[in-house]
């Protein structure tokens, strides 16, 4: 009778758990999602709310957006985090989630910059801000949520399904934009059906919110607050005092800083290489990430759960070492798979077609060359001239030397090739799940109850948001470097990966010296 | 163990003081060879968020490292 009382509890436990976790997981991939549609669509955001004149700048104005969007992160985390620790877990995430919803779907509402001028990217910048800094406020709260629902000994477990959501929102984020795109077609789309994924996100949100509504307070933070022994001061005890301080040093330093280059690189940073090193088309571009994603979501949860028997820090770390060994291998055999001088060409195939159409003011000349290759692989180049039909601004462009055609070049892999590319990727992205798996019940066990979701959320946005979430601008800066000249291609395509190697050596050193396997402040309280 | 931790502790120290000069002498460089919009966005962005925060938790860890707070984590 005893042993089907145990059992039953047991049983409850365990539902109980999994209500939780579906229910945090939820809404952190959709917030995830809202996050990366955003970066995933850079290019025509830089086209829609960036000045045309010069498409790097452009570019370039769009990653910092993005960035800001990393970097406002841990400013949210310093927000949300205190809340979480003063208020309570579930109205702080409720609220991130939010904020996070309405921004991504008033970006979607914003007109370009052709109708509003200066206003869209400024307040599309306002909005990206507001989304980091909800992000900022909801990972902590999520995983510190999930965590404090979990049973001793199987938070790496847990808290890993919170890990996949980061990965499954870039998944989502991802399909949806090829859904819409085929569905559309490329020129809708790029004209206003880029506007869908943001509104979409009105209506995930809306439902997450229903079932967050619903959950009940982290019991951890409900006792501790019965006791009257919850934080007066979660920031100051955070981070002024130095045995805490200490602790999120560590947890940057060794830990979230080599995660985030890792994350960042084996899932933006490759499909940044694949479009803009290696050429490959959009579509398979992005269906090379993704099946890539699918197949290696999993594994965050294989390594989540062997964390709890074997610890988190040596899987976290063997992440970071291999990766930053493996790297270049694996970057230049993705661009040799995808160079067209290794291949032979079927010259008789070559066709070359030129268009010429008047469109408002400008005379547009649209070059399009189609070239084939004996292993199955197609090379489109377009080459769209657009030259202003009144003299006086033709003159005035060209002395400026803005009279360059814009040139896109677009590689079609064969199967072979594409399979190929698949697993390289997904070899990139098993390291994101060793040293990404862990990180969240390692971070929770090392920071204590009251002051639990502002300590470890800071160290996390830093190391994701900053570390990582510079990657995409520093190693296109980094190539771009050593480009001989403009138009011509760089003569190192594989320098941007000097950052992310660096960073993740030096957290690797830092973790394996001063991290402890056996940390655990949540089973000692 | 520890003898290496307090060791690495300058080392993390010196690396966090090293990197201020070395980032603002190679922006300076690198905007007074070409002074465009992204350049100047480039730099602000590492001299404002990043280098700060690299220099700042460096020095700190490594002064921890030094003074042999993290001896106890083993």
């Amino acid at each position: 009778m005893a042993q089907n009382v145990t059992n039953v509890s047991q049983t409850e436990e365990v539902s109980s758990t999994r209500r939780v976790i579906a229910a945090s997981s939820v809404g952190t991939l959709i917030e995830w999602y809202d996050f990366y549609i955003f970066g995933t669509l850079a290019k025509i955001i830089s086209e829609q709310f960036f000045p045309k004149d010069n498409p790097t700048a452009a570019l370039l104005a769009t990653l910092a957006t993005f960035a800001a969007g990393f970097v406002i992160r841990p400013f949210g985390a310093l927000f949300f985090g205190r809340l979480g620790d003063l208020i309570g877990r579930k109205y702080t995430f409720l609220v991130t989630l939010v904020i996070m919803g309405g921004s991504t779907f008033a970006i979607g509402l914003v007109p370009g910059y052709k109708a509003i001028g200066f206003f869209a990217p400024a307040i599309v910048f306002i909005l990206r801000l507001l989304q980091g800094l909800a992000l900022g406020g909801e990972y902590g709260g999520a995983a510190t949520y999930v965590a404090e629902h979990s049973p001793a000994g199987q938070r790496g477990f847990w808290t890993s399904f919170i890990q996949t959501t980061a990965t499954l929102g870039l998944f989502l984020a991802l399909g949806v934009i090829l859904i819409v795109r085929q569905s559309l077609g490329v020129e809708t789309f790029s004209d206003w059906g880029w506007r869908i994924p943001f509104i979409l996100s009105a209506l995930l949100v809306g439902i997450s919110v229903f079932i967050r509504m619903k959950m009940s307070e982290s019991p951890m933070f409900v006792k501790m607050k019965k006791e009257g022994k919850t934080s007066a001061n979660p920031l100051a005890e955070s981070f002024k005092q130095k045995d805490n301080l200490k602790m999120v040093l560590i947890a940057l330093l060794g830990a979230t800083a080599g995660q985030g280059v890792v994350w960042y690189t084996g899932q933006f940073y490759a499909l940044s290489f694949l479009q803009n090193a290696c050429n490959v088309e959009f579509v398979q571009s992005n269906l090379i990430i993704s099946i890539a994603l699918l197949i290696g979501t999993p594994f965050f949860i294989v390594f989540g759960a062997l964390s709890d028997k074997i610890g988190r820090k040596y899987i976290m770390m063997a992440g970071m070492l291999i990766a930053v060994i493996a790297y270049k291998p694996i970057y230049q055999a993705m661009y040799d798979e995808a160079a067209l001088k290794t291949k032979v060409e079927i010259v008789e195939k070559t066709t070359i077609e030129t268009k010429e159409a008047v469109k408002g003011t400008d005379t547009i000349t649209t070059k399009i060359t189609k070239k084939s290759y004996e292993d199955g692989t197609t090379y489109k180049e377009t080459v769209k001239t657009t030259i202003p039909l009144d003299p006086v601004k033709k003159a005035e462009l060209a002395a400026k030397d803005k009279l360059k055609p814009e040139t896109k070049k677009e590689v079609t892999l064969p199967k072979n090739s594409y399979y190929k590319m698949i697993g390289f990727v997904l070899i990139q992205v098993i390291f994101v799940t060793m040293v990404y798996g862990p990180i969240a019940a390692f971070l929770v066990e090392i920071f204590p109850t009251r002051i639990r979701y502002t300590s470890m959320s800071l160290p996390y946005h830093i190391g994701n948001g900053v570390f990582g979430g510079l990657v995409p601008l520093i190693s296109t800066r980094l190539v771009e470097a050593t480009r001989p000249a403009p138009g011509l291609p760089p003569a190192d395509p594989l320098a941007g990966l000097m950052y992310p190697m660096l960073i993740a050596s030096v957290s690797f050193v830092i973790g394996m010296l001063y991290i402890s396997n056996k940390t655990n402040n949540m089973d000692v309280e | 163990m520890s003898a290496i931790k307090k060791l690495f502790g300058i080392v993390w120290s010196l690396m966090g003081i090293g990197i201020i000069p070395l980032v603002i002498m190679q922006a300076m460089k690198e905007i007074a060879a070409k002074p465009s919009e992204e350049n100047w966005i480039f730099w602000s962005i590492v001299i404002v968020v990043l280098m700060p925060i690299i220099a700042f938790s460096l020095i700190t860890f490594g002064i921890f490292a030094l003074k042999g707070e993290y001896d106890v984590l083993e």
